[in-house]
């Protein structure tokens, strides 16, 4: 019983180290805005926020156009997920379940697309950003994110149907379902935990993304936050408070969007275990 | 130094190389301007990319000219360019070579001979004329690449060292004073001295450092052949890596954290430009500082020569050539001075009494012009952007330890001539 309790005892510990890990760069964001400029360099770092200090948030929102690069982030966000997990759905399925010729390459080719960084396709999509009109739009954004996330969703829900075994697939045309019926009503509920997962990654793929959207957006009022976010630091002085607290209402949409995805993941894998 | 000394070279890196194919692809889809030959101007709103907008001490003063200019007329409107300072040059050279861009830029001087050499900019031998403007000799010569004028100067702010005069009452005159103020300046959480020393701040260690180059007599170039591994410039970056050795700075802390420290008394002293006078009143206005000549052996520094140019490829040739032209009016001039605080404008213009009044160490900066040169490499202007990244890259290595800073300037020596043949 007592080596029970050290455990458990041992596991809270283990999982509120790992907890404070994690949120402590949040909570440290949110302190470093509500903490005056003598604060800030004082010998004894603060460790609790100066409420005091809370004009910072209602300045940052009531002064710049922070709610309009959150609007525009959460755009672009939504939009990668949505078109790179509609995209990568058939991808994934054609690549698991198809024999074709050049499947293999087709595959490493995927691969390889992630080992490119962004700062080297910029050239070339700006070229064809230009001709194509897509500049200066957030539906232009939209498409360089979802061709960059893409390969990577593709894969991740490639393995996740691989695991799904064909009996299934067979039990459902023997019913009489239809190729696409078989997709979506037999491999995609299966699947939803690594849909959840993959949207989670395109969606903060995008909600981060820097290099597209300072080259291909020169509209002020179509900036996302990540942007607008880096045009705080000035050559000669920044505004670290101000910074602090765009950035800590920055991570809150995308944290919120991890915790509605990640209850798909759980409950995909709940329900896998009871109907299993 | 003679005038126009650019030469043509091949375009180094990967990054030009990009932007010279970004350019014929641009060339291919054409590009007019606004106003037919020695016609009106129409109509139009243009863009002005500035790294200075986002500042929060000169950004709004920047923004103030920009009105007062729109409010002058109501033909041509400009609108700031959202492009954040720290991919500035990165973000326009792409979005220029890609064909697009803001129609005004304000560069530093190494996109500036970069985006020149590279056709981006337009020409405007044409269209200026110094002598009937009285544009200042000194920095204006740097405005030609290739025997062409691409820039006028926008602002000028030559280094000078700044320091608190609560921690330091009297200012260090030699170097040897000037290490044993920052040694005695450094206790607890206060630092005698504060310089960029991180591979993140690239651009800025290179201006760092070239005070530590010039004021031991050291030189990037000779105007013709590198001298990246010039013994003086050896002797300069010992100096500078003694600094680093002996604790005085605040390791780690990136500009925009010490310009803050020394904004509240936890900094003594920086080498910085002209500039910066207003960011840290902005800051601070309650500060105690003063400002002196950098107190090395050779009385030779920095300079920050923004010009402002023209887009090859705006639309809007015309309307832009026409904020330049209100610029360098004489009573704008004065503004455009009052509003960058301590730097220099493109002519001559008397500092008001108010000014002086309000900063009395003005002449500090202004008697510095003339030593000041601006932070490329002479003679290899468009290559200084890949020359600065090889020299930063060993120097910041031999801060590290993990080589001499000879044998670091001799690498970056040999490296470098592999870039410019």
């Amino acid at each position: 019983m007592k080596r029970v309790r050290i455990g458990v005892v041992g596991r809270m510990i283990g999982v509120l180290i790992v907890l404070g890990i994690a949120v402590f760069p949040i909570y440290w964001m949110f302190t470093t805005a509500l903490t005056s400029d003598a604060d800030l360099f004082a010998p004894e770092p603060r460790w609790f926020p100066d409420f005091g200090q809370f004009y910072v948030f209602v300045d940052a929102l009531a002064e710049g156009p922070t709610l309009t690069w959150l609007a525009n982030s959460t755009i672009v966000a939504i939009g990668t997920t949505v078109f790179s997990i509609g995209l990568g759905i058939p991808l994934a399925y054609a690549l698991s379940r198809f024999s074709f010729k050049g499947k293999v390459a087709v595959g490493l080719l995927l691969l390889m697309t992630q080992m490119l960084p962004e700062a080297l396709m910029v050239v070339p999509l700006f070229s064809l950003y230009r001709r194509f009109e897509l500049l200066d739009s957030l539906a232009g954004l939209i498409l360089a994110n979802t061709a960059f996330v893409l390969p990577i969703v593709a894969l991740v829900l490639k393995g996740a149907i691989d695991g799904i075994p064909k009996e299934l697939e067979e039990a459902g045309r023997v019913d009489g379902a239809r190729p696409l019926a078989v997709l979506l009503r037999i491999n995609v509920p299966i699947i939803l935990p690594s849909i959840a997962a993959a949207a989670v990654i395109a969606f903060f793929h995008a909600w981060n993304e820097y290099v597209f959207a300072v080259t291909f957006i020169f509209n002020k009022s179509l900036q996302p936050a990540s942007v607008g976010l880096a045009g705080f630091i000035g050559e000669q002085g920044t505004a670290i408070q101000t910074i602090m607290a765009v950035a800590f209402m920055f991570t809150l949409p995308a944290v919120a969007f991890y915790l509605f995805a990640q209850k798909y993941v759980v409950s995909g894998m709940t329900a896998g275990a009871v109907k299993g | 130094m003679a005038t126009h000394t650019f030469r043509r070279s091949r375009l180094g890196g990967i990054a030009l190389l990009a932007v010279a194919g970004l350019t014929l692809s641009a060339c291919s889809t054409g590009g007019s301007s606004d106003s037919a030959e020695g016609g009106e101007i129409e109509p139009a709103t243009i863009t002005f990319a500035a790294s200075t907008f986002g500042d929060p001490g000169l950004g709004p003063r920047l923004q103030e000219l920009v009105d007062e200019y729109n409010a002058s007329q109501d033909i041509v409107t400009i609108e700031p360019a959202a492009v954040p300072f720290p991919t500035f040059g990165q973000t326009v050279l792409t979005q220029m070579g890609g064909g697009e861009g803001p129609d005004l830029v304000r560069f530093d001087m190494p996109e500036f001979t970069s985006a020149a050499d590279a056709g981006l900019l337009e020409p405007l031998d044409d269209k200026i004329d110094a002598d009937e403007l009285g544009l200042q000799e000194g920095p204006d010569q740097y405005m030609f690449v290739n025997d062409e004028r691409y820039g006028v100067i926008f602002d000028t702010s030559n280094y000078v060292m700044y320091y608190n005069t609560d921690l330091i009452p009297e200012p260090p005159t030699t170097f040897d004073e000037f290490m044993d103020v920052a040694k005695a300046t450094t206790q607890g959480d206060v630092y005698g001295l504060a310089f960029r020393q991180t591979q993140a701040e690239e651009n800025g260690v290179w201006q760092d450092i070239f005070n530590y180059v010039y004021g031991f007599g050291g030189e990037w170039s000779d105007g013709e052949e590198l001298t990246l591994n010039n013994p003086k410039n050896v002797e300069g970056l010992e100096a500078y890596q003694s600094l680093y050795d002996a604790n005085v700075i605040p390791k780690g802390a990136d500009a925009a954290t010490f310009r803050k420290m020394f904004a509240q008394n936890k900094v003594g002293m920086e080498l910085n430009n002209g500039g910066y006078l207003v960011a840290t009143r902005g800051t601070n206005p309650d500060l105690n500082f003063s400002v002196a000549p950098i107190p090395f052996p050779v009385r030779a520094q920095g300079a920050i020569m923004a010009p402002i140019v023209i887009n090859a490829n705006s639309e809007h040739k015309d309307a832009a050539m026409d904020f330049i032209n209100w610029v360098l009016e004489a009573e704008n001039q004065t503004s455009l001075q009052e509003a960058l605080g301590a730097s220099s404008v493109a002519t001559k213009t008397t500092r008001s009494d108010e000014q002086l009044a309000e900063t009395p160490f003005l002449p500090v900066y202004d008697e510095l012009t003339n030593s000041s040169s601006p932070q490329i490499v002479v003679g290899f202007g468009p290559q200084t952007a890949d020359i600065r990244k090889i020299v930063v890259t060993q120097v910041i290595s031999a801060l590290q330890g993990q080589q001499t800073m000879e044998e670091a300037l001799d690498n970056a020596q040999d490296e470098a001539e592999q870039i410019v043949g």
